[in-house]
């Protein structure tokens, strides 16, 4: 056993060890300084204002970007005058004078917002004043730069930036997720919206209409390509003046959409074998149901008898009805929900609608849905279950965000179904009621819809809202197109008839001539006949 | 000999002291540049942001149109003079559309069709 350590032996060896600690504490401040912080602070431009991310088109042309703007905030103890300090702010930023008075006068908190997202030519003229006191905080503001071109279908942000309207609630978790280094592709094509939106109100001026609109959509792959709705607003400008509406009329809205909805009819009839092309059908000058006597829109012009094929490109209700009646209300009902018409469409845009169709389905409204009166849907679930009928009979689910591929699901309907239907479509163009939405070389297939509109006291007379459904190329079908037109008033051009043929169709048309060479649709010739003539 | 050591670790310290704050100093002076052009590249970004903003604006296809047919006359083209590059024959090959109506259709640019009174009435 040793001696025990002296008292100067334990003062060197309590010595040492703090010694040894502080250059322990030393060594790990340097560690600190020179690795830990250094790392940490490379980021710094990423942390820009920005915190959603562009939205783009399909193509990455820019729809909606966040730009740097300034919150101006004031100290008002500061001030010397401080009604003359209201005053000048309120003159440079276009702020209420009297809530900037207010404020400074029974100022509660330090700090008193003056403005909102301030446009650089703003700060210099709040800079100009010379005032102390106060203080920009960096913001940002939406800005869309095709102004109204897709208002309704992008929606809008409050000015805190976060979404309320449009994609840019419905694709809220994306658009923050993808903030700072990226882009969120929607499936719009801006070349086809602006196509769209540039022809749909120029029909809706020429016909006076009081609110028009149209979709085009991939048969696909479910991607609409565009979405207009007039009347519409301006996203930049935050207020709306004359007409403006914020309502997508598209999607938000229901219609009893007539004669288009025929389109399912014929369907079902193929699906069930119910009805031959050539087998003739009675129409006379009314079918009695019950108490109810129903009747044509233009009963004077329409033949006795009528060819399968014909009660399509004639539209004509009593043929139609005759055909759903075969497939009875159970059917027709099975049916109609089989292609996603009896339910609200579930996607990216948060306006949706429930569809409307009667509790009791019976056979006056089996006959009534089989010329599409009696149910009301929304254009975009419209377009989604014709869009199923046309593409081989396959489920799509309707989407605003760019995809890849053919995404269609589940059969629906045979595909010999399909194809007798395109078939049909086409015939009503070249032969039928949608003889103004044929263009050369691109194989127009549709249907034309004039229906009634409902208003407090049973129908408005004389008061149409009138569509087309068109499908291009129909031997081969990529996109489908409707566009509707609310209560059109004919011109002189149309005899002053404001049936869809007249208007709708012609929009159509015209639409499709300036975007299928853009989709990069093939310029061919006419095609030689689909399906055999007979069911 | 423990005075000496002493003395050694406690100049080490001193030194090791001075080196810390050199580095710390040096280090601050590179965060604050750093900070500085971070902020640089913010600002660039950002300008670049409202240019590109700017551009898509200007270059929509609203004005394009407009200044299109403002001051070049121009209008649309009939969709029968568009076609594909690829329907277009190789040298040599007999052209795809040879006797369709599509052909005669290309050299000829529909007219505006008059307005015609409509016998009956389609449309429903």
């Amino acid at each position: 056993m040793g001696e025990p350590p002296t008292i100067f032996q334990r003062r060197i060896v309590i010595g040492a060890g703090l010694c040894v600690a502080a250059f322990a504490l030393v060594g790990l401040r340097l560690a600190d300084v020179t690795l830990m912080q250094s790392g940490g602070r490379g980021g710094g431009a990423d942390h820009a204002v920005i915190a959603r991310a562009d939205l783009t088109d399909r193509n990455g042309e820019l729809l909606a970007r966040d730009l740097p703007v300034k919150d101006l905030y004031a100290r008002p103890h500061v001030f010397w005058d401080k009604a003359e300090a209201a005053h000048d702010l309120a003159a440079a930023t276009g702020a209420d004078e009297n809530r900037l008075r207010a404020g400074f006068e029974g100022a509660k908190h330090p700090y008193v917002l003056v403005a909102r997202q301030l446009t650089p030519d703003d700060q210099e003229k709040v800079m100009h004043l010379g005032l102390p006191g106060l203080e920009f905080e960096p913001s940002a503001k939406r800005y869309y730069p095709d102004g109204r071109g897709a208002a309704q279908l992008l929606g809008v942000t409050d000015p805190d930036n976060n979404g309320i309207s449009g994609l840019e609630l419905g694709l809220q978790r994306q658009l923050r997720a993808a903030s700072g280094d990226g882009a969120v592709a929607t499936s719009i094509d801006m070349r086809v919206q602006y196509i769209l939106a540039h022809e749909t109100a120029e029909a809706r001026q020429m016909f006076k209409a009081h609110a028009a609109g149209g979709i085009v959509m991939d048969v696909n792959t479910g991607e609409v390509i565009a979405m207009v709705s007039l009347p519409d607003f301006d996203p930049n400008g935050r207020r709306l003046t004359g007409d403006d509406s914020t309502r997508n009329i598209m999607s938000q809205d229901v219609y009893e959409l007539g004669s288009v909805f025929k389109i399912f009819t014929f369907a079902l009839g193929f699906q069930d074998h119910t009805f031959g092309l050539d087998e003739m059908f009675k129409i006379g000058t009314g079918y009695k149901i019950g108490k109810s006597t129903i009747h044509e829109a233009a009963e004077d012009h329409m033949p006795d008898m009528l060819a399968g094929r014909d009660v399509l490109a004639r539209s004509s209700n009593i043929g139609s009805l005759q055909i759903a009646l075969r497939s009875g209300g159970e059917r027709q009902k099975q049916f109609l929900a089989e292609l996603g018409l009896l339910a609200p469409v579930h996607g990216e845009l948060p306006e949706t609608a429930r569809p409307l169709y009667p509790a009791n389905w019976g056979v006056i409204q089996t006959a009534t849905i089989g010329f599409g009166q009696g149910i009301s849907v929304s254009p975009l679930s419209y377009v989604t279950a014709a869009a199923e009928v046309v593409n081989g009979g396959r489920r799509i689910v309707p989407t605003f965000l760019k995809q890849d591929g053919d995404r269609r699901g589940e059969q629906l309907i045979k595909p010999e179904t399909s194809l007798q239907m395109r078939d049909l479509l086409r015939y009503v163009v070249t032969d039928g009621t949608g003889k103004k939405a044929d263009v050369d070389g691109y194989d127009v297939g549709g249907k034309t819809g004039s229906a009634q509109v409902p208003g407090p006291h049973g129908y408005i007379p004389h008061a149409l809202r009138t569509s087309f459904c068109a499908v291009f190329p129909v031997h081969h079908p990529r996109y489908i197109l409707f566009v509707l037109l609310d209560q059109p008033h004919g011109t002189k051009a149309t005899g002053g008839l404001a049936l869809a043929g007249y208007t709708a169709a012609p929009l159509a048309g015209k639409v499709i001539s300036r975007i299928a060479p853009l989709l990069g649709v093939p310029n061919i010739p006419t095609p030689v006949k689909l399906a055999s003539s007979n069911s | 000999m423990i005075r000496i050591i002493n003395f050694l670790c406690v100049a080490l310290m001193g030194l090791s002291i001075l080196a810390v704050y050199h580095v710390s100093e040096k280090t601050r002076i590179a965060h604050m540049r750093l900070d500085q052009i971070n902020r640089q590249i913010g600002d660039n970004r950002a300008a670049i942001g409202v240019l590109q903003a700017e551009w898509e604006r200007v270059a929509g296809p609203a004005r394009i149109q407009a200044l299109a047919q403002a001051k070049l006359n121009m209008s649309d083209s009939a969709s029968a003079q568009l076609s594909s590059f690829d329907l277009l024959p190789r040298r040599g090959e007999e052209a795809p559309l040879a006797d369709s109506p599509l052909r005669n259709a290309n050299a000829q640019v529909p007219a505006t069709q008059p307005v015609q009174q409509i016998a009956d009435r389609p449309g429903l």
